[in-house]
Parts: structure tokens; sequence; C-alpha cells
């Protein structure tokens, strides 16, 4: 992977730093499972790369209990995308009770690369920020 | 005085520019339909010029987020028929208990959430969720026990990383296999009752005389081994594909049009391997088929909602079986040494049968790759099919008249049918 692998690498940094009752789940593309993950939450924090023509490495942290960015949205060809499954969670009430979205803004993608400098850093700093956030719900 | 209406379609809203569908009308008849889709597989083809064979299986699985078993089993099977090399036992029976995942997600995703719609008048499966919230629950539960299958056997639900020629990198034990039946059983019975609810569903009138393709075994439901047949005389072995079955460039658009030579358009997918399948089918498959009002063949491909259904009864049936019958193999992969050659693997994916054929050279690399996915086979019968349901409501208003080519379109779960509201219609009246 290249910053795609931003997500899991959050994950990997946040194992051991977070309290045991947070669950670590990495989702590979299929977003219909999280609905099971979303079930009777208190909080919900989804971690992903997007391409939406910002700075790379840009952090942008959103409410996702208030609607989901056009330019977030995926162009699977027969995937339920992060946008689509919140919709369906909403329709059959499986939402948490809070959801918090982090994005960013990545840029090569080419197997094996690893992230770059500015995606590397971003990890740190969301890291950090969900430690902070779980803290007000543990 | 002629009169002409020129129907255009541009669809698949976010993939914009990838597809289109032209229609002419001149004096109320059907004077043309053009209807041409996204390809990505086409790209594949030449991603795989030059890397090593073993590649073949994770490369082909990122064509298709809901069927890279799929693609990952045509490409093996090519691979092992290339090499000399069949692999048996409780191997072969995981590749057939990995498919049935794949079947049971991808069938689920596409009856509950793509097609239900289409038939109970809701724009999307999420507006059809707010009035059937416990009936699109049962769809995910199901939809999850698939996933949890792939995810097993797979190493992940999603671009699987397991399999390997000659069989995966990691065989399950007995235990981990146990754990999926108890949901499997909640399955079974939710598919039955999913048969039973899409039967209820009104129908368009519909009897097509269609070539049904299907990959056929004399003694299973076929997944990953068998001769292609057709219910029009073709019986032949799968490195005979390119001598029937042909695809031509079509001016007018940048696919390739399946036929088969000498004939014309062919169907593949669930119609047609009921058709072609329907005696290897289980006994209790076959009856809920029967409750539905199906016949062993179905020639209505607004019914194949219900056929999807009892394919997804049969293939948690089969999981069951196979995980009632495993013994862990020695190894998880059968031993073969690589060599130059051509090799050929038909496989059946959810939505119809997909060709590999792979030219390795002496190193072990692909020289060429050729891969037939079945939203291209279907392409040509797509195309008629949506002359027929334009003849038949040409007189409707333009957004029912889009609604029914939608529909029509989604009869075949093509890799275009997800986007809701893939077709934009627009109408030039001359």
């Amino acid at each position: 992977m290249g910053d795609d692998a931003f997500g899991p690498t959050v994950i990997d940094r946040l194992a051991g730093q977070i309290s045991e009752s947070v669950a670590l789940v990495e989702s590979v593309g299929d977003a219909t499972h999280l609905l099971e993950t979303w079930r009777d939450a208190r909080l919900a924090v989804i971690v992903d790369a997007v391409v939406s023509g910002g700075v790379v490495g840009s952090i942008q942290r959103i409410d996702g209990m208030r609607g989901f960015p056009s330019a977030w949205r995926s162009a699977s060809t027969h995937l339920v995308g992060l946008a689509e499954a919140i919709e369906l969670g909403e329709a059959v009430g499986v939402l948490p009770e809070a959801m918090v979205i982090y994005g960013v803004e990545i840029a090569g993608v080419e197997p094996g690369v690893g992230l770059g400098p500015a995606v590397e850093k971003a990890v740190d700093e969301v890291a950090a920020s969900i430690v902070q956030l779980c803290d007000g719900y543990v | 005085m002629t009169t002409a209406r020129e129907i255009s379609v541009e669809y698949l809203a976010r993939v914009e520019g990838e597809g289109s569908m032209r229609v002419k009308v001149v004096d109320d008849q059907i004077e043309d339909v053009e209807f041409s889709i996204f390809e990505p597989p086409r790209f594949f083809e030449a991603f795989l010029r030059g890397r090593p064979y073993s590649d073949a299986p994770d490369i082909t699985a990122r064509i298709c987020g809901i069927c890279p078993i799929a693609y990952q089993m045509s490409s093996v099977h090519a691979m092992e028929d290339a090499f000399g090399v069949t692999v048996g036992g409780s191997l072969r029976e995981l590749r057939r208990l990995i498919y049935c995942g794949e079947w049971i997600e991808s069938h689920v995703l596409h009856v509950y959430l793509l097609h239900a719609p289409d038939f109970l008048g809701y724009e999307s499966g999420i507006h059809m969720a707010a009035d059937h919230r416990q009936i699109v629950e049962r769809g995910l539960r199901m939809k999850k026990a698939g996933n949890d299958v792939v995810a097993l056997l797979g190493g992940r639900e999603i671009h699987p990383i397991n399999v390997r020629v000659g069989g995966f990198y990691r065989a399950p034990t007995k235990t981990e296999l146990q754990a999926l039946v108890p949901e499997l059983e909640w399955a079974k019975d939710a598919a039955i009752e999913t048969i039973k609810w899409t039967s209820g569903f009104t129908f368009p009138e519909a009897e097509l005389d269609f070539e049904f393709v299907s990959v056929c075994h004399p003694d299973e439901y076929p997944f990953n081994e068998g001769n292609i047949v057709s219910n029009k005389g073709i019986d032949i072995p799968v490195s005979q594909f390119n001598e029937f079955f042909t695809e031509e460039h079509v001016e007018r658009s940048n696919a390739l049009h399946s036929r088969v030579r000498g004939r014309g358009a062919y169907h593949v997918g669930p119609l047609a391997r009921y058709a072609i399948n329907f005696d290897k089918l289980t006994p209790l498959a076959q009856q809920s088929a029967s409750e539905a009002g199906l016949e062993s063949v179905c020639n209505n491909p607004f019914k194949s909602i219900i056929v999807r259904s009892v394919e997804t009864l049969y293939a948690i049936e089969e999981a069951l079986r196979i995980i009632d019958e495993y013994e862990e193999p020695a190894e998880p992969y059968m031993a073969y040494t690589p060599k130059e050659g051509v090799g050929h693997g038909a496989t059946e994916a959810p939505r119809g049968m997909l060709y590999h054929q792979y030219r390795i050279r002496e190193d072990g690399r692909i020289a060429d790759a050729q891969i037939t996915p079945p939203t291209a086979q279907n392409q040509l019968t797509i195309e008629s099919d949506l002359r027929f349901v334009l003849e038949q409501h040409l007189d409707l208003p333009d957004p029912e008249l889009s609604w029914v080519l939608e529909q029509s379109i989604r009869n075949y779960d093509p890799c275009i049918s997800c986007a809701t509201h893939f077709l934009d219609l627009t109408v030039d009246r001359v």
C-alpha cells in the first residue's frame, strides 16, 4: 500500500494506547459490516484516506451524524460505501450515539511504497486526537 | 409523415462517460438500440502481461469488489490447466466453500439492496429500509454470513489474499469452520423466507428465447469445474471457449460484444445455471423453487431475483455440507512445477460464467491474458431485452420508462447496477 495505508496505520498506532473498551476494527471495503460494530455503540470513530483535491496530509474532522461530504463519496461499481452505510444505518436504526470521521488527504497509492511524509505526520496527529476523544467516553 | 424519437441514456452517474444507451424510434418502431458498458477487466489484461503467474489471483481479484473469488478461481484453474495440476480432496472442497460465501454475499446484496427496490417502488435499498427495516436487516445478516465464509477462507472478505495456485496459503481448521455453522443454519431458514418474499413480487410478462450458457459438471451444481454447455447444443471443454464464442469490436462502442459464433447473443448467470443444472440443486432448493412458482427452466429475466434467491439457499446448504464433511488437508496447497504453456479456466461468478486464458512463458511470467467477464458476455442479451422492454412500454413517460429499463438491466446484476438511478434518460423528439 501507499498513502492508502493511512487507516490501518492509525489502528496500529492506537493499539496499546487506547482503552481496552474501545474496539479497533479494520474495514476493507464493504462498509455494511460496520453496521454491526455501530449497533449499541456510544461513539464510532472512522478514519479513512480521501482524495478530494485538498493538500496532501491535511486532516478534516467532521461530525458523521450531520451528513457525509459529497467529495468523499466513493465511486465503487458494486460496493456499499461509507456514506451509504451511514444512510442505511440510520434507516435501520443502528447508528451509534455519536460519530466522528477523520479524513486525511492522500496522494500516492502505489503498492509497497508506504506512507509519504505528510501522511505519516497526520497519523500521529489523528491517533492523539482519537485517544483524547475516546477518553471522554470511557 | 415519419416521426422520430431518439432516447439517449447516459448512465453510471458515479462513473460518468463510461457507458451509454441510445435508442432510435421511427414511427413508433424501434429502429436501433445501442448499449455499451464499462469494462474494467480490459485494463487488467494489460496489467498482467510480464507479471509472474502467481500474481494473477491477487491482481484479478481487484477487478471486482463483490466477486473477487470468481476472478481468483478462474485464474488459478487456468494456471493449473497450463501446469497440468489437478486440485482435489479437501482443497477442492474449500474452493467450493469460498465460492459459496461469495455467492451468498453477492446474491443477497443484489436481491435485497439493489433489485428488490425496483419491484417495490423504492428509489434505493436505503429508502426501502425505512419502510421494511426487518427485511433489510435480514438481508444484511444473511450477507454477513457469506462475508464470514469469505473472510475465514480468504483472509478478508474484500480482495481476499489467501488463494493461490494449487490451493490456499493457509487451510482453516475444522474448529474454525464449525464456528460458521450456527449463522449459516440461521441463514438457511432466512433464504427460504427470501424465496417466498421475492416470489410475491409483481413481474412484467416476458418469456424470452435465450441461449443459456453455463459451466456444467456431471455431479454438482457448478462453481469451478465442468464443460461449457448451452441449451442449444454446445457441450465443450473450457479450452474450446474461443472456438465457439467470439468477442467482436463494434464501431459505435469501445466495448467488445460476445456472441456465439454463427448465432448471436447468449445469456450467462443465474437463469442459465438454473436451466442447465436444475437437477443438481439440493432437494430443498428444488422444492423451494417449485413452491415459488418456478419450473426447471425460467425464461423471464425479471424472475432472476427468485432464481438468485434459490441459488443463495443452495450455496448455504452446500456450505453446510462441506463444513460437515471437512477433513483438514495435510498441506494447504498441491505441489506443482510451473512450465511454459497455455491454460484455460471458466468458473461461475455470481453474475455468470467468467473465462480466463493465460499464456505462460518459460520463466513463469504471463505473456498474454484474456479475461471475458460475464457482464460483457451478457451485453448483447441485455441489449435485446431492452429492445423487448421498449417495445412493451414505449408509451410510458420517460421517468417510468427509465425505471423499467434500469430494472431490466439489473436483471443481470451487471457491474454497474449498484449505482442507484444509473440511467439518466433523455429523449429527443424530432
